[in-house]
């Protein structure tokens, strides 16, 4: 019964702690709010961005639905109609190209800032399990939109992304092997990635993977504004800023400048500028692969080393990775701010080098 | 003769004895030379008067300045619909602005007793002059409409004339005389300038925008202790109106470009009838395609054996497609032993569609991850990624009426052959139950 007691006790003491409710109210969230300023400081404006860039794909996203039409017939056709006749459709739709690609940066840069700030211990758990969450949500963002204009290259990539999945069963005990064949089905819907697939993608990437990642969003600011910004560096910061307004000015400030920058580059570059055409040709199904089927720049970081190395080894390294992200609150409780820097810069410039130079280590090793 | 007298003596008039009058007045009496301001005796209604009038009139005449001194500029802004649009638009809304900002002006003039001991007569006709003209002004917005464009054709030539000293009234002489009565209004709110308050408009308080604030106060000791107030007030009106400059500018931009196009995204395109019907071919041969999917599906639902191609189109390069039992691609080629050879498309490494040619070793190569398949054996090269060999598939040939030939079973054995003959019209099919791989 005392057992009992005091596990009870333990979880409603780390609930206490994370949601303090005599901080709950507008004075300390928001009027009290402080913003340490050191040479780290630049990290604090990652995650605004993100959340930036999220709100320019809902409402970009919005515009687009007013003409996407999810049928494999009409998808690739509804995709064009927006390029070449709607009034800055292809603007639109190309906004929202960039822009998914930029939060995805930005998602990942803040992960590690985040991570090198040592934003993450108590009682900043939460806050940290449900930014690896959403991150996990944008990538699948990125996986399912991929698909949703219906050419070769979205059905072919998406056609290996599932099989993939597929792939792990045979590393799986007894009757746990048709685990993710299971899985895969599931999502796909049919035997091949057809109708059912466009559907199935289409309704998480406009409607469930939109409200999961709003409802972990909320969680996530409401513990950010609850605890307020980290201390950031070892040595406390000499100076800070107000929140309100200072730092949301400066906040809008930049964000104003990223939109500008945004509009002007999808105005200039179309986002399919980089692949070859008869990738965007519309999806054939009784024809062969066009050479050339990559997934988006970023999965490059684990669909390079996927090409290079043993199914099993990325398996399990990536199996561990997201472990490690998952307990990063205890994993690196006791780490110093320099040692954690160090580890952030190693991962940052592996996936640097990953995105940049994938395809030549790949062509290296190959031949 | 009473039109030579209001558009050629009267403008004539009214600018030399406005210049020479305002040089004469700075002369004899410079301390005079400003609007006597009244903030010390009244702010509040002043900032609602002061405010909204000066915002206005200020964007106003600009906008009349550039009209009439660059009229190809401004002509050829005008020759976009929406530009005009949005210039009628914020020049009537301007104009009410000022109404609405010289009407609490008059009224605060009227009836504030600190005020009327400085007010003179003058300071009312010029309020009268200043609401009858922009009254008009606005009138001629609502009644002659797009005049930031017909301008060029009339007013602007007019006035001209008179810059050239060669003053000609036959471009305005058949305006309305709603349109002559503001030009006529124009010209004696020149005249009064040097007699009035107006000839503050001469000395532009650029720098205000800019220079630290400066306040007059009443110095007792109520007034002390509000000081720090008096300036925060002085601060967020000099914000405010930076921000209406900045808002009115933004705006300006915002409807021209953004707006129309947000909307016009809405409204969606209208197709020419060239378009609309390259169109819907394009969705008619996508819907074609759709349904050919579907009766692929439904076939291998239905029938027994699925036709693959001709005995005959059969060759030993480059492979046919088809689709198998599973609605997955395969392909077929002509064997070795002259017989047909069926082999599954769809890659054993993540289900790409293996392409149709084959290279001088017998393979076929899957693009996605660099696979080389041997077609006789269907087992793909060393360091290939996919590890288990493309399956062949079990087939039936049939003559045209459909007696079968030849077949080869799931366990690759073959039964019968096909003489010489008969190649012409046989033709190669799939069975059911032959689906399962060979």
């Amino acid at each position: 019964m005392s057992k009992i007691g005091t596990t009870f006790n333990t979880i409603s003491d780390f609930v206490k702690e994370r949601f303090p409710a005599d901080k709950l109210n507008y004075h300390s969230m928001v009027e009290k709010k402080e913003v340490p300023v050191h040479h780290m400081s630049w990290g604090y404006y990652t995650g605004g961005l993100t959340m930036f860039f999220f709100m320019m794909q809902v409402l970009t996203g919005l515009f687009l639905l007013f003409y996407y039409q999810p049928t494999v017939s009409d998808a690739h056709v509804s995709v064009e109609y927006i390029n070449k006749y709607v009034a800055g459709g292809a603007l639109v739709r190309n906004m929202h190209a960039w822009s998914s690609s930029c939060m995805i940066f930005f998602a990942m840069l803040h992960l590690l800032t985040a991570f090198a700030m040592k934003s993450f211990v108590r009682p900043r758990e939460l806050t940290w399990i449900a930014g690896v969450i959403l991150l996990f949500i944008t990538f699948t963002f990125g996986f399912t939109g991929y698909l949703l204009p219906w050419n070769q290259i979205a059905v072919n990539a998406t056609k290996v992304g599932l099989q993939s999945v597929e792939y792990v069963g045979q590393y799986l005990p007894g009757q746990l092997a048709d685990v993710p064949r299971i899985l895969r089905e599931t999502f796909q819907g049919e035997s091949s990635v057809g109708q059912s697939t466009l559907g199935r993608f289409y309704a998480l990437h406009v409607v469930i993977l939109p409200l999961a990642l709003a409802g972990l969003l909320g969680l996530h600011l409401l513990q950010v504004q609850l605890h307020g910004m980290s201390q950031g560096v070892d040595q406390a910061a000499k100076r800070s800023e107000k929140f309100m307004s200072i730092f949301v000015f400066k906040d809008l400030t930049l964000w104003a400048t990223v939109f500008l920058i945004l509009f002007v580059l999808a105005l200039c570059v179309p986002f399919e500028s980089f692949l070859p055409f008869p990738l965007l040709a519309p999806f054939n199904a009784l024809g062969s692969t066009p050479a050339g089927i990559k997934p988006e720049w970023y999965f490059y970081f684990v669909y390079y080393p996927l090409e290079l190395l043993p199914f099993w080894v990325i398996l399990v390294a990536s199996m561990v990775v997201v472990g490690i992200l998952i307990f990063t609150p205890w994993i690196f409780r006791g780490t110093s701010r320099r040692t954690l820097s160090f580890i952030a810069l190693m991962a940052g410039a592996y996936l640097v080098i990953m995105t940049v130079f994938g395809e030549q280590i790949y062509q290296f090793f190959k031949h | 003769m009473i039109d030579i007298l209001l558009f050629i003596v009267l403008p004539y008039l009214a600018v030399f004895i406005c210049v020479f009058g305002s040089i004469y007045r700075i002369r004899t009496a410079p301390m005079t030379y400003s609007s006597l301001s009244s903030q010390f005796l009244e702010s509040k209604g002043l900032m609602w008067g002061s405010l909204p009038w000066h915002l206005g009139i200020t964007i106003i005449l600009l906008a009349h300045v550039v009209a009439f001194l660059v009229p190809g500029f401004w002509q050829s802004l005008m020759s976009h619909q929406s530009v005009l649009l949005f210039v009628e638009a914020i020049g009537l809304g301007l104009s009410v602005l000022c109404v609405l900002g010289l009407i609490v002006l008059g009224v605060r003039r009227l009836t504030s007793s600190k005020l009327q001991a400085v007010t003179s007569t003058m300071d009312l006709v010029v309020i009268l002059l200043l609401l009858l003209q922009v009254g008009l002004g606005a009138a001629v917005a609502v009644h002659c409409k797009w005049g930031s464009s017909w301008c060029s054709g009339t007013t602007t030539p007019y006035i001209w004339s008179l810059i050239t000293f060669a003053p000609d009234i036959s471009h305005i002489a058949d305006l309305p005389v709603l349109v002559k009565s503001h030009i006529v209004g124009a010209w004696l709110f020149l005249l009064v300038i040097p007699f009035s308050r107006l000839i503050h408009m001469f000395a532009v308080p650029i720098e205000y925008l800019v220079r630290p604030p400066q306040n007059v106060v009443w110095t007792n000791s109520r007034k002390w202790a509000s000081e720090e107030n008096v300036f925060a007030d002085d601060e967020t009106r000099r914000h405010f109106v930076r921000a209406f400059l900045g808002i009115t500018f933004g705006g300006f931009l915002l409807g021209v470009g953004t707006f129309r196009n947000i909307f016009l995204f809405f409204f969606g395109p209208r197709l020419s009838r060239k378009e609309e019907t390259e169109l819907m071919e394009l969705r008619l041969a996508r819907l074609e395609s759709t349904m050919d999917q579907r009766k692929l599906e439904l076939e291998r639902q239905a029938a027994n054996y699925i036709l693959v191609c001709k005995f005959s189109e059969l060759n030993a390069e480059t492979g046919k497609y088809f689709i198998d039992y599973q609605m997955q691609p395969a392909i077929a080629f002509k064997g070795k032993d002259g017989l047909p050879l069926l082999i599954s498309a769809k890659c054993t490494h993540l289900g790409c569609t293996v392409g149709n040619d084959v290279d001088g070793e017998g393979r076929i190569l899957c693009p996605c991850h660099v696979s080389y398949f041997n077609i006789e054996t269907g087992q793909p090269n060393a360091e290939a990624p996919a590890k288990a060999p493309l399956p062949h598939i079990g087939w039936v040939i049939m003559d045209e009426r459909g007696k079968v030939l030849a077949r080869r079973n799931t366990d690759g054995r073959t039964e019968g052959t096909i003489a010489a003959e008969q190649q012409e019209t046989a033709r190669v099919y799939i069975a059911k139950g032959q689906e399962e791989r060979a």
